[in-house]
C-alpha cells in the first residue's frame, strides 16, 4: 500500500531525513519510534504533503501512485489521513460543518455522490459514539478551545468519518493522561480493519501497549536504524535510544 | 538582590545628583543664529569648505521648516535667537595626553563617576568625553587603532578621515529630514565617530559621555557609526547636566550604518536634568536617531533607558534595507513630576525577510505624561517580513497620563505583523507582597518597576544595567504616598 | 501655520448649493432652524475640508471625493421588489425606507407602535416639533466639518424616541438605497435617537448602493441613551463602486446604559465609518464589532473613539479587515480614559488578512489614558491566511481555493455572528460568500 524508498528531505537546507525506506501493507499497523528531532514528525508531514520540506531524493508510492506528485487534498482523496500532533483551531467554522465539507470534498474527488444530510447525521452520531465524542463538541467551532484530549479524540472522529486506507497518527499520545490515552487507543483499535493500515508515530512505547503494532521501526537522525516486532519497543523502553544513537554515530 | 535594594535606598534619598556646575573658563559664542555664526563655528573647528557649505545649506533649509507639533507634549515657544550655539572650555590646544586635561574637567567626570582613565573600573570601556560643544578626551584610542578601529571625536574625524565622513554624514538622516535635524546639521559642534573595519569585532564597549555645563547654551552633538562588513560594535551613551531654572535645548543627530553581516548595538542611558518638582527647568531632549541596515544579514539594536529631560522627543529607528536584516528597539521611558516624553521607534521594512522587534515599557508617575509612538511599515518588496511589538505602560498615581500611538502600515501579503499593548496601574498585590516581606513602599515600587522593565534592562551591557537600575529608583522618588 | 494645511477650503459650489437649497429644506422660514443651518454652514466653511495632513484622515483622501462638484440627490421611488432583498428582522419588523436620502412613505411602515414610542421621518418631526429638532441639531459635534454640512443640509432622516421603561421587542429597520447618478449626488440624512431610562431598542441599519454612477452619502446619527437604556445596532453596508459613504455615529451613554453595535462594510468605492461613544455615567458599556472586506479599488476606513468619562465603564472593540486586490483597509481606534474614570476596563482588537501584494492595511490602535486604576489593552495583527490552518483543511481533502475561502469566511464570521438579527446575519454571510472564490459552492453545501 505504501512504499518509501531512499527518502531524503531537508528543511531550510538542513537534512532531516537521510534515506528512509519503509513498506506498509494493507491491514498492518506499524510504529515509528524515535527521540525528539529524529525526523519522525517530518516523515508524517512529508507523507501528508505539507509545504516547506525539500524532498532531495527518493520515492513514495501510495496505492500504486506517486504520492509526492500529489497535492495534500489529492492525498486525502486517495485515502491518506494524518491525525495531527497539534490540530489547528479554526474559530468561526463548526466542527460538524467542517466534517461534512471534508467528506464531500473527498467523495467528489473520488467521483462519488455527496452524502445526504440525513445519512451524514446518522453516520456522525454513530461514529461520535464509537470514539466517544460528545454531541456538544460537534456543534462547537473546529478545535477551538478544545482540551488536549478533546482535540485528539476529534482527530480520531475525523479518521472514522473519512475512512482512509492509511492513517498516520503523529504523536497522538502527547499531552494525554492515561485515561484519555486508553480511550483514544480503544477508538483506534475499533477502526482497525483488514483493508486499513496504520502508521503510529510516537516517542514512548506507552501508546503501543494499547495499539499493538505488527512492526516497530526505530528512527534516529533521519534514518530507520532497526526494525523488528513488538518486542523492539520493549527493548527501547529498557535501554533507551542511546545505543541506537551510538550506532548511528 | 539585596545589593540592588541597598543601592536603590542610597539613591532614593538624594535628588538629581549630577546637578552641580563646574567652574571652568569657557568660550561661548553670543546668543543668536545666522549664517555668520555658522561660519564662525565652522572656522573655529577649522573645517573644510564642503562642510561649511553643507552646514549653510542645512541652515537655509531649516529657515523654511516648521517646528513639529504632532507630538503629545507642550512647551512654550523656543526662542532660537536666545540660545548660544557654541560653548567650549578655553584651552590653547587639544591636550596631547590624558594627563594634560584641565583638572576642573577631570574632577567633573570623577564626580560623575566616570573618571578619565584607562584603567580600573572602566578597563573594558573606551570613552569619548564631550563637555558642552567639544570632545575633551578619548580613551583607549591607540589600543583600538591597532585593530583598525577608528574611535574619535567627529571633529577629529573630519580632519583625519574626511572621505569616510563625507561619504556617510547625512546619508541616514538627511539635513532636511526634520526641523531639529536641520538645526543640528547647521550648528553641530562635536560628538563621536566610530568606524569598525571589515571582520573586526570591537573588543570593548565604546562610549560617549555627554555633559552640558555652560548656561544659556544648547548642545547639538552628532554621532556617526559605521560598521563595515562582518564587524560588531557595542556603543553606549550617557548624559547629564547641571540643575538650572531655565530650559536648555539638546538636539542631537545619531546615524548608524551597518553593512553586510555587521551588527551595531547602541545603548543609551539618558539622564539629562529633568527639571525640579514644580516642573521648572530641565533639558528639552529633541533627538533624531536612525540606523540603516544596508547590508544583508546586518543588525541594529537600540536600547534606551530614558529617565531624564523635561521633554523627550526621540524615535530611534531602523531602515531595514538589506535582505534578512534585523532591527530591534528596547525602551524604558520613565517620567515623574512634570516630565513629558513622546518616544518610540520606526521600523521600515524594505528588504526581503527583514525582521524587527519592539519592546517598549513606559512608566508614568506624578503629573507626567508618557507617550509611545511607533511606526511599523512593510514596503511592497519586503516579502516574508516580520514584526512583533509589545508596549506596556504602568501608571503610578492618578495625575499622570500614559498613551500608546502605534502606526502599522502593511503592503506585502506575506508579511506578518503583530502588535500588543497594555496599560495598567502598578499592582497593589505586588506592592503589598513586597511590603509584607519588609520592603518600604518606595523600595517596593522600585522593585516592581525594575521587574516590569526587566526585558529591556537585560539588553543593556552590564556596566550600564547597574547604573540604569539605580536611576529608575532615583527617578521614582516621591512618586508614592 | 501647520494647521492651515490640515484643512482646505470647500469648493465654491457648496456656497451656491446652500444658497439654492435652503429654501427647499423642511421647516424653511422657521427662524430657530434657519439660524442653526446658517451657523452650521458657516462653521463648515470655517473648518474647511480635511486633507491627509489631518491626523484622523491620514490614510483617506476624502477631499478628493468631497470637493468635486456635486448636486443634491433627487427623490426616487423604488419598487418593493427592489428593496425587499435587504430586509432584516421578521414579518412584523417596522421599516423606514429611504431612496437617495428621501423617505419613501409608500414602502415604509411604522404602524402599531406601543405607547411611548415615536418613529417618524425627519420632515414630519420638523413639522410637529421644530424647536425640539433645532435644539437637537444646534451645536452638535462642532469640530467635524461633515457633521456641520449635514446639519446645514439635512432634509430627511428619522426621529426615534422611546419613553422611560418602554421596550420595543421587534427590531426597527432603517433601509437606505443609494443610487449612483451621472453627476455625483449628495445626501445628508440625519438620524436622531433618544432612549429613555431603561428603554430598549434593536435597530437595523442597512445601506445598499445601486447603479453605476456616483453618490456621496453624509450620514449623521445622534444617539442619546438615558440611564439603563439599551441599544442594539446592526449595520450592514453593501455599497456599489461609485458609492462614497461617510457615516458618523455619535453616542452618549448615561449611567448603566449599554450599546452593542455590529457594523459590516462589504462594498463601496469609499467607505468611512466613524463611531464616537461617550461613556458619561458610571457602569456604562459599549461593545463595538466591525468587519470590512474591501476588494478591487475599494477603500474602507473605520474610525472609533471611545471616551471613558465616568468610573466603572466597560468597552470592547473587535474589528477585522480582509483586503484583496488593490484595496485598502484603514482602522484607527482610540480609547480615551479621562481623568477620574477609574476602574475602566477597555479592550480593542484589530486583526487583518492581507490577501494581495497590491493591497494595503493601515492600523492605528491608540490608547490615551489619564487615570491609573484601569485595565486597558489592545492588539493589532496583519498577515496572510495561516499556512498551518490551510494545510490542515487540505489534508482533510478540501481543495486549496475552497480551504482558503473557508478560512476567510471563518475569519469574517467571528464578527458576523455577533449581529443580533438572524436575517441580517444570513444576508451578510451570503454577501461575504459572494465575495470569495468558490463561495457559492460553500453556501450550497449548507454553510449558512
Amino acid at each position: 500500500m505504501l512504499r518509501i524508498e531512499g527518502l531524503r528531505v531537508a528543511v531550510e537546507g538542513k537534512r532531516i531525513l537521510d534515506g528512509v525506506d519503509l513498506e506498509i501493507a494493507a491491514g498492518e499497523t506499524h510504529a515509528v519510534m524515535g527521540p525528539n528531532g529524529s525526523g519522525k514528525s517530518t516523515l508524517a508531514h512529508v507523507l501528508a504533503g505539507r509545504e516547506g520540506y525539500e524532498v532531495e531524493d527518493g520515492r513514495i508510492t501510495f496505492m500504486g501512485e506517486d504520492l509526492l506528485a500529489m497535492e495534500p487534498e489529492e492525498r486525502a482523496a486517495a485515502g491518506l489521513f494524518l491525525a495531527m500532533q497539534y490540530p489547528v483551531e479554526i474559530p468561526g467554522v463548526s466542527n460538524m460543518y467542517f466534517l461534512r465539507q471534508a467528506i464531500n470534498a473527498v467523495r467528489k474527488a473520488r467521483g462519488e455522490p455527496e452524502i445526504a444530510a440525513g445519512a451524514f447525521m446518522k453516520m456522525l452520531r454513530e461514529k461520535a459514539k464509537l470514539v466517544g465524542v460528545p454531541e456538544e463538541l460537534l456543534r462547537r467551532d473546529l478545535n477551538t478551545d478544545f482540551s488536549g484530549g478533546e482535540k485528539k479524540r476529534n482527530e480520531i472522529l475525523q479518521l472514522a468519518m473519512l475512512e482512509p486506507r492509511l492513517a498516520i497518527l503523529d504523536e497522538t499520545d502527547s499531552g494525554l493522561d492515561i485515561d484519555a490515552l486508553k480511550a483514544v487507543a480503544g477508538a483506534v483499535n475499533g477502526l482497525r480493519t483488514p483493508e486499513r493500515a496504520f502508521l503510529v508515530i510516537t516517542h514512548y512505547q506507552r501508546l503501543l501497549e494499547y495499539i499493538v503494532p505488527d512492526r516497530v521501526h526505530v528512527m534516529v537522525r533521519g534514518r530507520i536504524r532497526r526494525s523488528g516486532g513488538r518486542e523492539l519497543a520493549l527493548e527501547l523502553e529498557q535501554r533507551g535510544y542511546e545505543q541506537f544513537a551510538a550506532e548511528a554515530a | 538582590m539585596s545589593s540592588t535594594i541597598e543601592t536603590l535606598k542610597e539613591h532614593t534619598t538624594g535628588e538629581y545628583k549630577y546637578g552641580f556646575m563646574t567652574a571652568v573658563d569657557e568660550e561661548t559664542t553670543p546668543p543668536g543664529l545666522d549664517e555668520e555664526v555658522i561660519r564662525r563655528i565652522s572656522a573655529r573647528k577649522e573645517e573644510p569648505e564642503w562642510l561649511t557649505e553643507w552646514r549653510l545649506s542645512a541652515y537655509r533649509r531649516w529657515l523654511s521648516m516648521e517646528e513639529p507639533d504632532w507630538q503629545k507634549v507642550t512647551y512654550p515657544p523656543i526662542d532660537y535667537q536666545a540660545i548660544s550655539y557654541f560653548a567650549a572650555p578655553r584651552q590653547k590646544e587639544r591636550p596631547k595626553s590624558l594627563d594634560d586635561i584641565d583638572p576642573e574637567i577631570r574632577r567633573t567626570y570623577e564626580k560623575l563617576g566616570i573618571p578619565i582613565r584607562e584603567q580600573e573600573i572602566l578597563a573594558g570601556v573606551a570613552v569619548d568625553y564631550v563637555f558642552d560643544s567639544v570632545s575633551v578626551a578619548t580613551t583607549f584610542k591607540n589600543k583600538l587603532a591597532e585593530l583598525g578601529i577608528i574611535f574619535c571625536s567627529i571633529s577629529e574625524a573630519v580632519r583625519d578621515h574626511p572621505d569616510l565622513v563625507r561619504k556617510y554624514l547625512g546619508s541616514v538622516v538627511p539635513p532636511g529630514d526634520n526641523f531639529f535635524a536641520a538645526l543640528n546639521s547647521a550648528v553641530f559642534s562635536d560628538g563621536s565617530f566610530v568606524y569598525v573595519p571589515k571582520g573586526v569585532r570591537c573588543p570593548m564597549e565604546l562610549s560617549t559621555y555627554f555633559r552640558i555645563n555652560a548656561a544659556g547654551t544648547g548642545q547639538f552633538e552628532r554621532t556617526l557609526i559605521i560598521a563595515d562588513e562582518g564587524s560588531y560594535v557595542s556603543y553606549l551613551e550617557g548624559c547629564t547636566a547641571p540643575m538650572r531654572d531655565e530650559n536648555q535645548l539638546h538636539a542631537a543627530v545619531v546615524e548608524l550604518i551597518a553593512l553586510d553581516d555587521a551588527e551595531i548595538k547602541y545603548s543609551t542611558v539618558q539622564n539629562w536634568y529633568p527639571g525640579d518638582k514644580e516642573g521648572k527647568g530641565g533639558i528639552y531632549n529633541f533627538v533624531t536617531k536612525r540606523g540603516i541596515c544596508r547590508g544583508r544579514r546586518s543588525k541594529i539594536s537600540w536600547t534606551q533607558v530614558e529617565t531624564g529631560s523635561a521633554i523627550t522627543w526621540k524615535y530611534p529607528s531602523c531602515i531595514l534595507q538589506g535582505e534578512d536584516s534585523v532591527g530591534e528597539f528596547y525602551s524604558v521611558a520613565l517620567t515623574n513630576n512634570f516630565q513629558q516624553a513622546d518616544t518610540g521607534t520606526k521600523m521600515i521594512h524594505i528588504g526581503r525577510r527583514t525582521r524587527s522587534r519592539i519592546v517598549a515599557k513606559g512608566i508614568a508617575a506624578g503629573r507626567s505624561d508618557s507617550t509611545y509612538r511607533g511606526l511599523v511599515r512593510i514596503m511592497p518588496g519586503a516579502t516574508g517580513a516580520r514584526n512583533h511589538t509589545q508596549c506596556d505602560s504602568l501608571l503610578i498615581g492618578d495625575r499622570c497620563g500614559a498613551h500608546t500611538v502605534p502606526y502599522i502600515e502593511v503592503k506585502n501579503r506575506s508579511a506578518k505583523v503583530e502588535h500588543e499593548a497594555t496599560t495598567s496601574k502598578i499592582s497593589e498585590d505586588q506592592l503589598f507582597y513586597c511590603r509584607s516581606r519588609g520592603f518600604s513602599e518606595e523600595d517596593a515600587v522600585a522593585l516592581v518597576v525594575n521587574g516590569f522593565c526587566r526585558e529591556v534592562m537585560e539588553e543593556l551591557p552590564m556596566e550600564f544595567a547597574v547604573e540604569a537600575r539605580k536611576l529608575l529608583g532615583i527617578s521614582l522618588e516621591g512618586s508614592v504616598g | 501655520m501647520a494647521a492651515a494645511r490640515r484643512m482646505i477650503e470647500p469648493a465654491p459650489f457648496y456656497g451656491e448649493l446652500f444658497a439654492r437649497e435652503r429654501a427647499r429644506l423642511p421647516g424653511h422660514g422657521r427662524s430657530e432652524l434657519e439660524r442653526v443651518r446658517e451657523e452650521a454652514f458657516a462653521r463648515f466653511v470655517a473648518l474647511g475640508l480635511p486633507t491627509q495632513k489631518a491626523e484622523v484622515w491620514k490614510y483617506s483622501p476624502i477631499a478628493r471625493f468631497a470637493n468635486r462638484e456635486m448636486v443634491v440627490a433627487e427623490a426616487a421611488v423604488p419598487r418593493l421588489e427592489d428593496v425587499s432583498a435587504w430586509f432584516g428582522g421578521g414579518p412584523a419588523t417596522r421599516r423606514l425606507i429611504f431612496a437617495n436620502g428621501h423617505l419613501v412613505p409608500a414602502l415604509s411602515h411604522v404602524g402599531g407602535l406601543p405607547e411611548g414610542v415615536r418613529v417618524t421621518g425627519l420632515v414630519r418631526a420638523i413639522e410637529e416639533w421644530p424647536e425640539k429638532v433645532a435644539e437637537a441639531l444646534a451645536g452638535c459635534d462642532p469640530e467635524c466639518s461633515f457633521t456641520q454640512l449635514n446639519t446645514a443640509l439635512a432634509r430627511s432622516g428619522a426621529w426615534i424616541e422611546i419613553a422611560d421603561g418602554v421596550r420595543l421587542d421587534e427590531p426597527l429597520q432603517l433601509l437606505f438605497v443609494h443610487e449612483g447618478g451621472e453627476s455625483a449626488a449628495m445626501t445628508h440624512p440625519r438620524i436622531l435617537l433618544r432612549l429613555g431610562r431603561g428603554a430598549r431598542l434593536h435597530l437595523i441599519e442597512t445601506h445598499a448602493g445601486t447603479g453605476d454612477g456616483h453618490c456621496f452619502v453624509n450620514l449623521v446619527c445622534q444617539m442619546a441613551l438615558a440611564p439603563e437604556a439599551e441599544l442594539t445596532l446592526d449595520r450592514l453596508e453593501l455599497g456599489a463602486a461609485g458609492t462614497t459613504l461617510l457615516s458618523r455615529t455619535l453616542v452618549e451613554l448615561a449611567a448603566g446604559a449599554r450599546i452593542r453595535q455590529t457594523a459590516v462594510a462589504l462594498g463601496g468605492g469609499f467607505l468611512r465609518n466613524e463611531t464616537e461613544v461617550r461613556l458619561g455615567g458610571r457602569g456604562g458599556e459599549a461593545i463595538l464589532n466591525g468587519l470590512c472586506m474591501p476588494r478591487g479599488e475599494e477603500h474602507a476606513d473605520t474610525l472609533v473613539r471611545i471616551h471613558h468619562e465616568a468610573e466603572d465603564c466597560h468597552s470592547d472593540q473587535f474589528f477585522k479587515g480582509v483586503v484583496e486586490d488593490r484595496a485598502r483597509a484603514v482602522f484607527a481606534g482610540k480609547i480615551i480614559v479621562h481623568r477620574g474614570a477609574q476602574k475602566t476596563n477597555a479592550y480593542q482588537a484589530n486583526d487583518n488578512l492581507l490577501l494581495s501584494d497590491r493591497a494595503e492595511v493601515d492600523s492605528k490602535p491608540e490608547l490615551e489614558i489619564y487615570a491609573d486604576d484601569v485595565k486597558c489593552s489592545h492588539g493589532a495583527t496583519c498577515g496572510d491566511l495561516d499556512e498551518g490552518a490551510l494545510f490542515y483543511l487540505r489534508a482533510r481533502g478540501l481543495p486549496r481555493e475552497v480551504a482558503a475561502s473557508l478560512l476567510v469566511y471563518a475569519f469574517a464570521n467571528e464578527v458576523i455572528e455577533r449581529m443580533a438579527d438572524e436575517r441580517l446575519r444570513a444576508l451578510t454571510r451570503r454577501a461575504v460568500l459572494d465575495r470569495v472564490p468558490g463561495g457559492a459552492a460553500l453556501e450550497a453545501e449548507g454553510l449558512l
